[in-house]
């Protein structure tokens, strides 16, 4: 194997500390950008999180800052720098640090998305394992979940039920059911995902937050097992989805982290970006209680036409509203299963 | 810079949840937490979401599935006094949302005080000007009603 190497004082150019000089190597056989860690110097976590971030910028890694911030405050065990202590900042990283570091950072540069690299992430109050190529939750679903809850509390409020039961299609690593799992200790929830490795993440993650009790996780298709989940799933409250939405011909505009890392079966809803929504929808119908109603994440241009499909092709339901996000993008429909004389 | 009142984000008093006797709920279904020692959030200001403007620090680009970014700052600002908060504490944006809130309040809290404390002072001065002008008047009183005097005996003299 052929080492190209190339010495440069890395760190006097960069961190601005004059005495300190670092050498480093660059393999070809490694990532391009890889860096081996300074073998004969010390390094404090300030000194790295400006270093990466530097050798993000140069090879044009977006959220450079960030990706260095995170993934250097995760080795020192915290979840944001902010949390990190001025003094352990300012301490020389052990041997040990540096080389989970450069580790870390060195598969940042392959464009892997920061939640894969630190293999966690954090949605609402809840810290969720993550792995490739499983789905990684997106903000916009926090406030997904604020709907479904918004009303389960009227429900609860008003019956005091103890039996509330819910569907997820799509499950991924688990995100929105186990949110409104913890929120809502009487829950209990059918997942569903037609990935087995998200299926494996989602329980992973139900016992590591000890929710497991509460929630059936099934590797099954919405489009292809629809027979399969009616004859397993009871009668629901509710179903909730952030369905792949995403039309086919923007697949391959994504960005790299997305497009390279992350499941495409998650992501790509067909040539209009409703095929699995259209699923979704046909199940709500047959599986929802009375007045049960249907909460989806889906793309700013589907709302009208949701509304149009169900009017023409789903009787059985009614569109309450369309909710916007908050980067005020129409984002969340919510339908509703027409009771007797509706 | 979006106008929250915009969004179905709607602020529940926490107190109207607080009777039926189940954990108590504020906006967008959290818990409501009283952390021993700090001053509980149903005692500091109440803030209307028509008085805010939230911003949020993720970049351009078209959000949902198709953007995997990593910004969750939320920048909070109360229009009638015009303090900023800015909130970058964990990694969730709706986390942020609400810490930023409770900062809000916290620091409304201490403009208010502040505001009494000024007013108080503000009274406390005039109240000094005021006794001190008396004082000047009266001692001018004298002093003219003395220079009086002066003349008159001067002018029984001759």
């Amino acid at each position: 194997m052929m080492f190209k190497t190339i010495w440069f004082r890395l760190m006097h150019r960069y961190s601005g500390v004059s005495k300190q000089r670092s050498v480093v190597r660059l393999s070809s056989s490694a990532a391009e950008g890889a860096v081996a860690p300074p073998a004969d110097c010390s390094v404090t976590a300030e000194q790295a999180v400006r270093l990466w971030a530097r050798h993000f910028t140069l090879h044009g890694i977006s959220e450079p800052l960030l990706s260095s911030q995170y993934i250097i405050s995760h080795v020192l065990g915290e979840k944001t720098l902010e949390r990190v202590s001025r003094k352990r900042l300012r301490d020389t990283l052990t041997d040990r640090e540096i080389e989970r570091v450069w580790k870390l950072c060195s598969k940042r540069l392959t464009r892997m998305p920061v939640q894969y690299v630190i293999e966690e992430w954090d949605f609402r109050d809840l810290t969720l394992k993550m792995k490739r190529p499983v789905f990684i939750p997106r903000p916009e679903t926090e406030e997904l979940v604020s709907l479904v809850l918004e009303d389960l509390q009227l429900i609860q409020g008003e019956s005091h039920r103890t039996d509330l039961r819910g569907l997820e299609v799509g499950c991924g690593s688990g995100a929105i059911s186990l949110s409104l799992l913890r929120s809502i200790p009487q829950l209990r929830v059918f997942a569903l995902d037609q990935s087995q490795t998200a299926v494996c993440l989602t329980t992973e993650n139900a016992n590591r937050l000890g929710l497991q009790d509460r929630l059936d996780v099934h590797h099954l298709d919405v489009i292809k097992d629809a027979d399969a989940i009616l004859s397993k799933c009871d009668l629901v409250d509710f179903i909730v989805s952030n369905p792949p939405y995403l039309l086919s011909q923007d697949m391959k505009t994504l960005q790299t982290e997305i497009f390279r890392f992350e499941d495409h079966a998650a992501l790509d809803g067909g040539l209009d970006g409703l095929s699995v929504i259209r699923s979704i929808l046909g199940l709500g119908s047959k599986l929802l209680k009375k007045r049960g109603r249907i909460y989806l994440e889906v793309a700013p241009c589907h709302p009208p036409v949701i509304q149009q499909l169900i009017e023409d092709m789903m009787p059985g339901l009614l569109y309450l509203e369309t909710h916007c996000d908050l980067t005020n993008r129409p984002r969340f429909c919510i339908l509703q299963k027409k009771g007797e004389n509706d | 810079m979006l106008s929250v009142g915009q969004r179905l984000w709607r602020l529940r008093g926490p107190l109207t949840s607080l009777t039926s006797g189940h954990t108590p709920w504020t906006v967008t279904g959290w818990p409501l937490v009283l952390a021993a020692g700090k001053k509980h959030q149903i005692d500091l200001p109440l803030v209307h979401e028509e008085e805010l403007e939230e911003q949020f620090v993720r970049g351009s680009g078209p959000g949902g599935q198709a953007t995997n970014k990593t910004s969750n700052c939320v920048v909070l600002k109360h229009i009638p006094t015009g303090i900023v908060v800015k909130c970058h504490e964990t990694r969730s944006v709706d986390l942020n949302r609400r810490r930023a809130r409770e900062i809000l309040r916290e620091k409304l809290d201490i403009f208010k005080g502040e505001e009494s404390e000024l007013l108080k002072m503000r009274r406390e001065s005039i109240q000094r000007k005021q006794d001190k002008r008396r004082k000047v008047n009266e001692n001018m009183e004298k002093k003219r009603r003395f220079k009086e005097r002066l003349c008159s005996e001067e002018e029984e003299k001759h």
